[in-house]
């Protein structure tokens, strides 16, 4: 986990000692997720995300949570920190924790789930697991992507193997690219720096021709579209379309500088949220001499958060019995289009998903199911590593992560969609099949790894390509050159794709709706940006 | 061709190997280039059976899972920078599981 803040309405942040807004409400938290996910959110998990919030938080108080800051919605403080607190508690309640252990894929019998094959990375063991239930808890797929935000692990495994199992997904062509992402020098491609500083102090983005990338654009839209997080869907939309026209730089993005803002204040929330110009282990000072002599940097959109993914009910059960899954990697409560804190989520969903899959599995009475793994599990999984020559997985992951960004990147079109279901296609049938890791025995061997990872990759991708391509209008964090409109009238609907068979159907279903109505009419992406910033309560902050 | 550097790396499977070893690679240079853009390089171009931390990382220096030395000296692969000829050793050599992997929990000296 990387990010590092929580979002809640102000009214229960003011009750929990911090000031927040004492005129904020849950409704207006609510009307706000759902404006920003341009209605097509599941409404039951908007209500169930602003309702659990604020007991969340103050759990995470009562367990040791520091804030370092807070706004009128929300507590900022580290991720890392999150983390440690999360682990003692956990630890302190007895929960087993094991690192490096990847898993493979589920166990299913008689229609529902029953356990897990995993291997443990450092020794090449492979280790079952028996349960009565499940619950998929795996992030996002941002190593299906290159450039990413940092994570080289999340290659979206939980998703694809609950998929196999008979799990349907929804709405994967929504994918947020965070905007100014440092994409030079290599050691901070990846970084959210210039995102963070920007969010607060502004600064100025320029195309090869020296342009201002937001001239040009409504202001309303540039105020709200910079000055608060809904700055990732547009000016990753803005980026792209510079970068698309031939006017980016070198590595795909645009320049990021200084520009107006005062160094001054720059050089003071540098100082508060990069101490030293040192983010974490990271040491920006030689970028902090280049924003003092306003000298740019180059960055770009970078994946970092799906706002698709396994589909479930209220209660986060799955398709199939006995599988739950929360967090990231389930479809949950942000539509297409995500302001409000994915943190937050996790959390809130994280809690009820145990709760509902323990209750599942107190009435399953006596031991655990005996899990019979299917020997072609363990086949499949070592194949690899029997074959003699084939393909190797390194630079067959490179090349699908670039294509990915290439083309599954915040602007799309029907010809290039095509064109990258076909590479997948061809992936799949040449490739995937024929993969051969160098070394051939089992310890912390990283082209197993990548093997092994390959798969479920490319079956997102899929998933995500073809969503994308059948979704013929513009929303939220998915624009389409050939669809320019945000179309009410038939795309008020969730993307759904099953599979079944080794073959993907896609479908939809309609939005889970309680008590927002949404709009008709087909609407300019743009004006349907603007409309749905404009319906924002009266809250201030970033959110 | 641009400008290239030596990577010496250390290679080393206790279950196989009767000692630790060295491997040279070449490697093109890039200006603002890490330890683990290196290892990338090699890793993805040269040599796939290299094998340094990285399955679970974070790259940016946040998660400090890739401890190593570089030119003898600890720091984290992904935020320490090459400028020329470099060698990539475990912090230490006897709680290898292989190449620059430590045992879990003791990546550090
Ligand atoms: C750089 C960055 C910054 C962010 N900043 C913010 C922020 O400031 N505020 C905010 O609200 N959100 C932020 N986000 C988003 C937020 O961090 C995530 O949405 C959130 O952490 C998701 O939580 P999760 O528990 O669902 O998944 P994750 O936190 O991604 O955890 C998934 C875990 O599952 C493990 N896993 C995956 N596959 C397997 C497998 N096959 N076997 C075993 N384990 C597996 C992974 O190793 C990982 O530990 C940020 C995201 C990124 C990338």
């Amino acid at each position: 986990m990387a990010g590092a803040d929580f979002t809640l309405d102000g009214k229960s942040l003011n009750e929990l000692g911090r000031e927040g807004d004492t005129n904020d409400s849950m409704e207006k938290v609510f009307n706000d997720i759902v404006t920003q996910g341009y209605y097509l959110n599941n409404q039951k998990l908007v209500e169930q995300y602003v309702r659990s919030a604020p007991f969340l938080l103050k759990d995470l108080m009562d367990w040791g949570l520091e804030i370092k800051l807070s706004d009128q919605r929300m507590i900022f403080t580290s991720g890392t920190h999150i983390m440690d607190v999360l682990l003692k508690k956990a630890r302190s309640a007895g929960v087993d924790l094991m690192q490096d252990v990847m898993l493979l894929d589920l166990v299913t019998g008689d229609g529902a789930v029953v356990g897990a094959l995993g291997l443990d990375v450092h020794t090449g063991e492979f280790i079952e697991f028996s349960a009565k239930a499940i619950v998929i808890a795996t992030g996002g797929w941002h190593k299906a992507f290159w450039p990413n935000t940092g994570m080289r692990d999340l290659s979206g495994e939980g998703i694809a193997m609950a998929h196999r199992a008979g799990a349907a997904v929804g709405n994967m062509e929504f994918i947020t690219f965070c905007c100014n992402i440092m994409l030079e020098p290599p050691m901070w491609r990846g970084s959210l720096a210039p995102y963070m500083l920007s969010l607060i102090c502004g600064g100025n983005l320029s195309n090869k021709n020296g342009d201002n990338v937001l001239a040009g654009y409504d202001p309303f839209i540039v105020k709200t579209g910079t000055g608060t997080e809904w700055n990732k869907s547009f000016i990753s939309h803005a980026t792209m379309k510079e970068v698309r026209a031939g006017r980016g730089f070198a590595n795909g993005g645009v320049h990021y500088s200084r520009g107006d803002a005062p160094w001054d204040y720059m050089k003071m929330v540098a100082s508060f949220i990069f101490p030293g110009w040192k983010y974490k282990a990271m040491d920006l000072s030689e970028w902090g001499r280049m924003l003092e002599e306003n000298l740019p940097i180059e960055v770009g959109p970078a994946v970092e958060y799906f706002e698709g993914g396994i589909i479930v009910d209220e209660r986060f059960q799955t398709g199939v019995e006995g599988l739950f899954a929360a967090g990231e990697c389930a479809l949950g409560a942000f539509g297409s289009n995500r302001v409000f804190s994915a943190i937050t989520e996790m959390l809130v969903q994280g809690r009820d998903a145990g709760e509902h899959a323990a209750s599942h599995a107190l009435k399953r009475p006596g031991q655990a199911p005996a899990l019979k793994v299917p020997g072609t599990l363990r086949e499949r999984a070592e194949l690899p590593l029997n074959r003699k020559d084939g393909v190797a997985p390194a630079p067959l992951r490179r090349r699908v992560q670039e294509t990915a960004h290439e083309r599954l990147g915040p602007i799309r079109n029907r010809e290039e969609l095509e064109s990258f279901i076909a590479f997948l296609e061809d992936v799949k049938s040449k490739d995937l099949p024929n993969m051969c890791v160098a070394l051939k025995d089992r310890i912390y061997n990283k082209e197993w790894i990548d093997a092994l990872e390959m798969g479920n990759m490319v079956h997102l991708l899929e998933t995500s390509a073809r969503s994308a391509l059948a979704r013929t209008e513009s929303r939220g964090v998915h624009f389409r050159e050939d669809h320019p409109c945000t179309d009410n009238d038939h795309w008020l609907k969730e993307s759904v794709v099953e599979f079944s068979g080794g073959s993907f159907q896609v479908g939809a279903r309609p939005v889970t709706i309680t008590s927002m109505s949404p709009p008709s009419g087909a609407v300019p992406y743009l004006d349907m940006m603007k409309r749905m910033m404009e319906a924002h309560s009266d809250t201030g902050g970033k959110h | 061709m641009g400008k290239t550097i030596h990577v010496k790396v250390f290679k080393y499977n206790p279950a196989i190997d009767r000692e630790p070893g060295f491997q040279n690679y070449l490697v093109p240079f890039e200006k603002g280039m890490s330890a683990m853009d290196a290892l990338d390089y090699i890793y993805q171009n040269l040599d796939g059976s290299v094998a340094y931390y990285d399955h679970a990382g974070c790259s940016l220096g946040i998660c400090a899972r890739c401890t190593g030395k570089i030119n003898g000296k600890a720091g984290l692969l992904c935020q320490t920078a090459v400028e020329g000829d470099v060698t990539l050793e475990p912090v230490n050599a006897s709680k290898v599981v292989r190449d620059l992997v430590m045992r879990r929990g003791e990546t550090r000296e």
